[in-house]
């Protein structure tokens, strides 16, 4: 026990002072938070420019004035030609274009939105189809307006850093501990250990006692980080996010640790990580939400393993959900652990030479 | 074959039992795959002595000492280290040996106190700063003490390893090649170093494939070839037994000397072949006859000597005695450093 004490304060020494480590596991995801926070998180209440233009009718003066009643909207009106250009140029979330009066009396309207906008764009069209029935039923503009603002309340930050989280767990755990045994494999630190009384297991249980205890720092800097700078709001159960967490990063340190098995050196070792991290990074709902993923990717989404940690953070973490939503995405975790560790003990190797 | 002329040491010819084996293996055999790395060695080290294996790279010696130190199991014999049983107790054996492996094996972003109280860790407890203090000023690495390992010349860190090697105040230290890959000064260093460790107390087991650090550093010697200890004995006893005091070493300029006539000369035991046809070189129990005769030789042939020499035996000799081929045409055929490998191609260079 006081040795493998030992050699976890060694290893957290060690984490510490490795600078190429410290990038990827903090600096890195925490690049990723400032970017996006500042270009997407800026402010809860999301406020969006919606260009009107065409025929003069009721239906547009009451959608004029209820948009500019409520704060969720800036209107903009002019020619249809020169909004829809506006909107091209990104200067606008939303353009409607008021035809002429139809058969009822109602004049037809064309909604136009930047496709490339994402999220934003959704939420944009969204909250105008609300004014707009409310304009058209004889609704209160105002009650509607304040539904959309309900509805933006899950921050971009909010959705964000769950991803992030997820994305920095796979990359320290896979990564970080592929290369890191396929090292001490080459360099024969592996050897030197088998000829001391510390037990190879323990030697390993040791670095993984480590990365755990740096995997929940890393989530805590990064969650502080967000919630001081871009207001992130943290609803769930703390205690269950923490045990997502370590359930996630042992996970992904199976993965590791089973690549390093297989790996002949480092660099290979950094390739077959990159193989594995790179496509979850994008096809776990990371950076967008998967559904908005094509049909035909979804089944390919269901089998990567990210997706599930991606999911298992974000639930309670933005939406407050606790055990009796995410524990079929704990299952998942808990058996990507048994399995890739399973692995990792079949091809587990102390010596270069195998034997 | 002048090998005939010297005792090949059976198992049971071999040396005196020493009083108190502190090593005791007999008939160590390893595998890989079809190929034999260790073929029947027998090996007895004696409390306190510098005990060397030295061979060619290939020849079996960092498996050997793999087996002894427990970290694989042999395909057939025994091994007792300090009274332990190496392949049934591996894990008695670890407490009571220290090891520096042939790779640097040291972690990055530590300093070197810090390794030295990581290791004692590992054995159950930090070093002591005193002791660590004591380790690296017996390695001379006093002054480094704050260093990481990074910042550390390769023979900083070869001594850096030997410390961590004798954290637990082991009763046998086994260095593998502590001295390869180092300029002849850090060498000398080690050299002292290694006496120092052994004056401490410690049997100090090593391997090397330089002739003479062997020479001048162990107090026996085995000599392994092809998985095999093909001479075990003194450094002084081998030169002996080998009845031969000297080589001549000539280059041969004009005409080539007939063979017949060279075997012929006095004092001439073998003529060494060489790969280059100019070069003449000759084992002889008696220098002074030997040169004499050689050049009256060159005289009745009307050839010129140049580089003439005369040196006297050398570990190299008896390894060219037992082996039946010269030390350096291994070095050269095989330049790769990693002499734990299986020796699967060597029947090619017989």
């Amino acid at each position: 026990m006081p040795a493998l004490w030992s050699m976890i304060q060694a290893n957290l020494k060690m984490s510490v002072r490795n600078r190429t480590a410290l990038f990827w596991n903090l600096a890195f995801p925490a690049i990723f938070i400032l970017i996006f926070g500042a270009v997407f998180g800026r402010d809860a209440g999301v406020s969006f420019t919606v260009g009107i233009a065409g025929e003069a009718s009721a239906l547009r003066d009451g959608t004029v004035a209820a948009m500019e009643a409520a704060d969720a909207f800036a209107v903009e009106q002019g020619d249809a030609a020169a909004e829809l250009a506006e909107l091209e140029d990104g200067e606008r979330d939303v353009v409607l274009v008021f035809g002429p009066a139809g058969a009822d009396g109602r004049p037809a309207i064309d909604l136009a939105y930047d496709e490339t906008d994402g999220p934003n764009a959704r939420i944009a069209v969204a909250a105008t189809r609300q004014v707009l029935l409310g304009v058209a039923g004889g609704e209160t503009p105002l009650a509607i307006a304040e539904r959309a603002v309900t509805s933006t309340e899950v921050s971009f930050m909010d959705f964000f850093v769950p991803g992030i989280l997820a994305m920095s767990l796979m990359n320290s755990g896979v990564i970080g501990l592929s290369t890191a045994f396929v090292i001490y494999r080459e360099r024969g630190i592996l050897r030197r250990i088998k000829v001391t009384p510390f037990p190879l297991w323990a030697f390993i249980l040791a670095r993984v006692a480590s990365q755990l205890l740096v995997a929940v720092a890393q989530s805590l800097i990064l969650i502080v980080l967000a919630r001081l700078l871009f207001d992130l709001h943290l609803r769930g159960n703390p205690i269950l996010i923490l045990a997502v967490i370590l359930l996630g990063a042992l996970a992904f340190l199976a993965i590791g640790f089973a690549i390093s098995g297989f790996a002949r050196n480092a660099e290979t070792a950094a390739s077959y990580a990159n193989l594995v991290t790179f496509p979850m990074l994008f096809l776990s709902g990371v950076f967008f939400a998967v559904d908005s993923a094509p049909a035909w990717l979804q089944p390919i989404t269901r089998l990567l393993p990210l997706r599930y940690l991606v999911d298992a953070l974000r639930e309670p973490m933005t939406r407050g959900r606790g055990i009796a939503e995410i524990w079929p995405d704990l299952l998942v975790l808990a058996a990507t652990f048994v399995v890739a560790m399973a692995v990792a003990v079949r091809f587990f190797r102390w010596d270069a030479r195998g034997a | 074959m002048p090998a005939s002329a010297l005792v090949r040491p059976a198992a049971d010819s071999r040396l005196p039992t020493p009083d108190q084996p502190v090593i005791e293996a007999r008939g160590l055999v390893k595998r890989y795959g079809g190929a034999v790395a260790v073929d029947g060695v027998d090996l007895v080290v004696a409390e306190g002595e510098i005990f060397g294996i030295l061979g060619p790279n290939g020849a079996g010696k960092t498996t050997t000492l793999e087996m002894v130190e427990g970290l694989r199991a042999p395909d057939a014999g025994t091994i007792r280290v300090a009274g332990f049983d190496a392949v049934a107790d591996p894990a008695s054996v670890r407490r009571v040996i220290g090891v520096q492996l042939q790779t640097t094996a040291l972690f990055d972003y530590l300093s070197a106190a810090e390794l030295i109280s990581l290791f004692g860790g590992l054995y159950g407890a930090p070093t002591p700063p005193a002791r660590a203090d004591e380790l690296l000023a017996l390695v001379g690495l006093t002054e480094k003490r704050a260093s990481r390992v990074d910042q550390l010349s390769g023979g900083q860190q070869q001594r850096l390893s030997i410390a961590l090697a004798l954290v637990n105040r082991p009763r046998v230290v086994f260095l593998d090649e502590p001295t390869t890959g180092l300029d002849p000064q850090a060498r000398r260093a080690l050299w002292a170093t290694v006496r120092g460790v052994r004056d401490g107390g410690a049997t100090v087991v090593l391997t090397t494939h330089y002739m003479e650090e062997a020479e001048t550093l162990c107090d026996r010697i085995a000599i392994m070839d092809r998985g095999r200890v093909i001479a075990l004995d003194t450094p002084a006893a081998l030169i002996r037994n080998l009845g031969m005091a000297a080589t001549v070493r000539a280059h041969v300029g004009g005409d080539t000397l007939p063979a017949a006539a060279l075997a012929a000369l006095p004092g001439v035991t073998t003529i060494v072949p060489t790969d280059d046809p100019t070069a003449l070189r000759l084992q002889t129990s008696d220098a002074q006859a030997t040169l004499v005769g050689l050049l009256a030789l060159a005289e009745a042939h009307r050839v010129s000597l140049t580089d003439l020499a005369s040196a006297q035996a050398t570990l190299e000799d008896v390894f060219l005695a037992l082996a039946g081929r010269t030390y350096e045409q291994d070095e050269q055929d095989e330049p790769a450093a990693d002499s734990h490998r299986p020796p699967a191609k060597r029947g090619r260079r017989r």
